[in-house]
């Protein structure tokens, strides 16, 4: 019974409120990610779980127990910080026996056995002599995460721990990180501001914005039906399209600001003015004499070459509009050309 | 226990030590120098200001200071810029040499210059040897002694002051420079020079007020017929037994150095942040 | 990185620092040159070559005694500015309390300040309420001096150490005592020891406040040379400094092997 109950938390730094209120539950064993962009408060509102930080109003739970007003040294939690922090005068090993050793769990011998069982897991339990100086930035990582989890603490928290890795290095760490989490059953709470991590790893994810809860839900979820224009923009990086919605012939219909318009799913209730939410990879180019019919006229303004695939960026009236193409004709800057997109594909945000 | 009540009880005894041990003797110096036998007086302060041979000594302390503050900077600023661009080698060897000094005893280092300025000395029989000098030549008793001695003595202080500022100079903006069209000395005077003048000036004042106050060289390099204010100061504690009149002096010379270093507190505060 | 210098002015470089070096070591060689010399004379170059200086000044009684204050002095202020200041700059570094910065510019104070001025003062104000000076002033005025450089020391290594070790032996159940005795203090242990080095160094080699604040029967061994110097210098006088100039030495080694002398130069 791990769980972790946020109620109406606020924190001010002097004058100024960075969290403005958040309540979350995350359930034991769970995998929580906290998104955002820096200076969200995403690592404020972990601190507080963890203690470092005090709450202005608000509470903090952990098991059922209100734990508001403990110090972090007595809450029984453990956290991973963005540089590590490993004691740089004390071995590996020793680095990896300090919580136990702080905590008082287990004899002299049961501590020793633990801490080389959590240095096992991570693969490293050749380097214990080592000093953490010595180490690789990977290895380091993973002597982090051997001393978070040793003590078998109830929640799990971790301050961007991915963050100083090089891309290959943090996609094994990812893995290393999911297959820890479901062993152990650990609830945790992850704090990041890479969308395609926290989409990768959670189980829930919590879309923070400027000290609120923007949105969460599963990933799938919060991917494919983002709730507001910021969610929508945040995760993969939608082209927002201002429009308003009529009724047309077949449906409903979204006139752009240019005269445009193009065709809607049929469930959508909205009316008015409203911002569409296009993806960069729903979206597909054709050339613009090619069987005239649907699509929306637009102008090729530049190409960036990506290997299997290409990003135009596209005149579209007034707007720009981001293009991942995977076809195979390619345009040229100038190019006028027809954008289409699976009406299904289309999210439509109130403005 | 909070933070705040475990962080006070670790500054608290320096804090006071400081305070007791330190301001407060100061202060007690400068009460003392408007002591008089009925009240407050600025006797002593009158006696320095209106006594030729006084001013005569502040002038000296003044002058002396200043030529070997230039000195200090002219031979400071190249070594400190040698010692930042040569390999890690040279660079240990060119620091211990600028420490070792620094950390010798200065009753030491000046006994090592009156070996060598002395009437019997190396340096003056090699400027006679050379035909350089007369046979009555001396430079003990003089101030160029106390301008040598000196300058050995705090040249430390300014190399390391700037070594400090060129250190964290980017190398890039040379190599830009040159890429530029700039010469190796106009680089040195247009982008070198101006960067590193906030430890040059520092150094400057640094050296200015150690030079300023220091009696114990130009006691035994100078001897008692050149005084420098310091040097009179001492005096007055431990042979003439005025203290009164040596507290005046040295606010004088506590009010020339506070002149000197309000500047060099706001210099280095910038340089910090 | 010397590259692209003219050639005249590379020569004139070496030129220039090997005069420089000459210059800042005249003074050394020359004491200990002297210091080894057979005459009754103080003469440079020695005439011929002996330790019988050395000799005397091992049987002098009046060395003996001043060695061995300054030696005390000097480890008792080394103990207690490594104790004041270290506690001083853990507290200055973590910037919980008020005035953080101003109290850093308060201890580094000394520093700036001419040791003469203090110790003009210290004098005054121990005879106005303690009468004639002794040994416990001596230690009092040398720790107050030599602090700053134990606080800088240790807040130059505190600000290079990660920021967050602290805060992760709290998530680690370390309490107050455990963070500070097993986390914060080892990170300091360097300063503290550059800092003590310092420390004993100046303590020892000092001569203005030792100078203002001696007794006839209470000389350090800087002051006990400056007397001789005033008047009747003899090579027992070199023979002394070249052993205080060795102590130098060895503390130099000392600091750069343990440490590294280059990070504590040129801050």
């Amino acid at each position: 019974m791990a769980d972790v109950h946020l109620s109406g938390i606020t924190k001010s730094f002097g004058n100024v409120e960075v969290l403005h209120g958040i309540s979350l539950a995350v359930a034991s064993g769970e995998f929580v990610s906290l998104l955002g962009a820096s200076g969200c408060g995403k690592t404020t509102l972990l601190r507080i779980v963890a203690g470092l930080e005090t709450v202005t109003s608000g509470s903090v739970a952990i098991a059922d127990r209100d734990v508001t007003a403990l110090p972090p040294e007595r809450r029984d939690i453990a956290m991973m910080f963005q540089s590590y922090a490993l004691l740089p005068h004390l071995s590996v090993f020793e680095n990896v026996r300090f919580p136990l050793r702080m905590r008082g769990i287990g004899t002299r011998a049961e501590q020793h056995e633990r801490a080389r069982d959590a240095l096992e897991t991570v693969q490293l339990a050749h380097l214990g002599d080592r000093r953490p100086r010595q180490l690789s930035g990977g290895q380091q990582q993973r002597v982090a995460l051997a001393r978070a989890v040793v003590s078998r603490p109830k929640v799990l928290l971790l301050d961007e721990p991915l963050s100083n890795l090089d891309a290959r290095l943090r996609e094994d760490m990812q893995v290393e990180l999911i297959e820890i989490h479901n062993r152990l059953g650990l609830t945790t709470l992850f704090v990041t501001h890479d969308q395609d991590e926290a989409l990768s790893l959670s189980d829930r994810i919590v879309l923070i914005n400027q000290g609120r809860i923007e949105q969460m839900g599963a990933p799938a979820e919060i991917y494919d039906r983002p709730a507001t224009a910021y969610a929508s923009n945040f995760i993969g990086a939608a082209n927002l399209v201002p429009a308003s919605i009529e009724d047309g012939a077949g449906g409903p219909l979204a006139r752009l600001e240019d005269g445009q318009h193009i065709a809607l799913g049929d469930q959508v209730d909205e009316r008015g003015p409203v911002t569409l939410a296009l993806r960069q990879e729903d979206l597909a180019l054709a050339p613009a004499d090619a069987d005239a019919g649907d699509g929306l006229k637009a102008q090729v303004r530049t190409r960036v070459f990506l290997g299997a695939r290409s990003r135009y960026v596209i005149a579209l009236g007034d707007t720009v509009v981001r293009v991942i193409d995977t076809g195979r004709a390619t345009f040229r800057s100038g190019d006028r050309v027809r954008l289409t997109i699976d009406p299904e594909r289309i999210r439509v945000l109130p403005r | 226990m909070t933070d705040r009540t475990e962080n006070l009880v670790l500054v608290l005894p320096g804090l006071l030590l400081l305070a007791l041990a330190f301001f407060v003797p100061i202060a007690r110096m400068l009460v003392l120098s408007v002591e008089g036998e009925a009240g407050l007086t600025l006797t002593h302060f009158e006696r320095f200001l209106s006594d030729p041979f006084y001013l005569s000594v502040l002038w000296r302390t003044v002058r002396l200071s200043l030529i070997i503050t230039l000195i200090c900077a002219a031979i400071g600023f190249p070594m400190a810029y040698i010692m930042a661009h040569v390999g890690p080698r040279l660079r240990l060897w060119l620091i211990v040499l600028v420490i070792l000094p620094l950390m010798t005893s200065v009753v030491i280092r000046t006994f090592g210059w009156m070996v060598l300025l002395g009437r019997s000395g190396l340096i003056p029989e090699i400027l006679r040897d050379l035909g350089l000098a007369e046979r009555n030549f001396a430079i003990m008793r003089t101030e160029a002694a106390i301008v040598i001695g000196m300058v050995q003595v705090l040249l430390p202080f300014m190399t390391l002051s700037i070594l400090g500022v060129i250190t964290r100079i980017d190398r890039r903006l040379e190599e830009a420079a040159r890429t530029m069209g700039c010469s190796f000395l106009g680089t040195l005077r247009t982008v070198v020079l101006p960067l590193a003048m906030p430890g040059i000036v520092a150094g400057s004042l640094l050296v200015f007020t150690l030079s300023a106050s220091s009696f114990v060289t130009p006691n035994l390099l100078g001897g008692s017929r050149i005084q420098v204010l310091a040097a009179s100061i001492y005096r007055s504690v431990t042979q003439t037994l005025d203290w009164p009149f040596a507290a005046a002096q040295a606010v004088i010379l506590f009010a020339g150095v506070l002149l000197i270093l309000i500047p060099y507190a706001q210099l280095t505060r910038r340089a910090d942040g | 990185m010397v590259r692209a210098v003219p050639a005249w002015l590379r020569v004139g470089a070496w030129v220039f620092v090997a005069l420089t070096a000459l210059f800042l070591l005249a003074p050394l060689v020359v004491v200990v040159g002297v210091s080894v010399s057979e005459s009754q004379f103080i003469a440079f170059p020695p005439d011929g070559l002996s330790l019988r200086w050395y000799r005397e000044v091992l049987q002098s009684d009046r060395y003996l005694a001043s060695a061995w204050i300054s030696l005390r002095v000097a480890l008792a202020v080394t103990v207690t500015a490594c104790l004041i200041g270290g506690a001083a700059a853990i507290a200055i570094h973590r910037r919980t309390l008020p005035f953080s910065e101003a109290m850093a510019t308060f201890f580094l104070s000394p520093l700036v300040l001419p040791t003469i001025i203090y110790a003009i003062g210290m004098l005054m104000l121990w005879s106005a309420l303690f009468g004639p000076v002794s040994i416990l002033t001596l230690w009092l005025g040398h720790t107050a001096i030599t602090l700053p450089f134990v606080v800088r020391t240790t807040l130059a290594v505190l600000s290079e150490s990660d920021p967050f070790l602290e805060e992760a032996a709290k998530t680690m159940g370390a309490n107050r005592l455990q963070r500070l005795w097993l986390v914060v203090l080892p990170q300091c242990l360097p300063g503290l020891l550059a800092g003590g080095f310092f420390a004993f160094n100046i303590s020892f080699d000092e001569a203005v406040l030792s100078l203002f604040l001696r007794r006839p029967d209470m000389t350090t061994l800087p002051v006990q040379i400056y007397g001789q110097l005033e008047f009747s210098p003899d090579p027992s006088v070199a023979a002394v400094s070249s052993i205080m100039i060795a102590l130098t030495v060895f503390l130099i080694i000392v600091i750069d092997r343990m440490l590294g002398i280059q990070k504590f130069a040129s801050n």
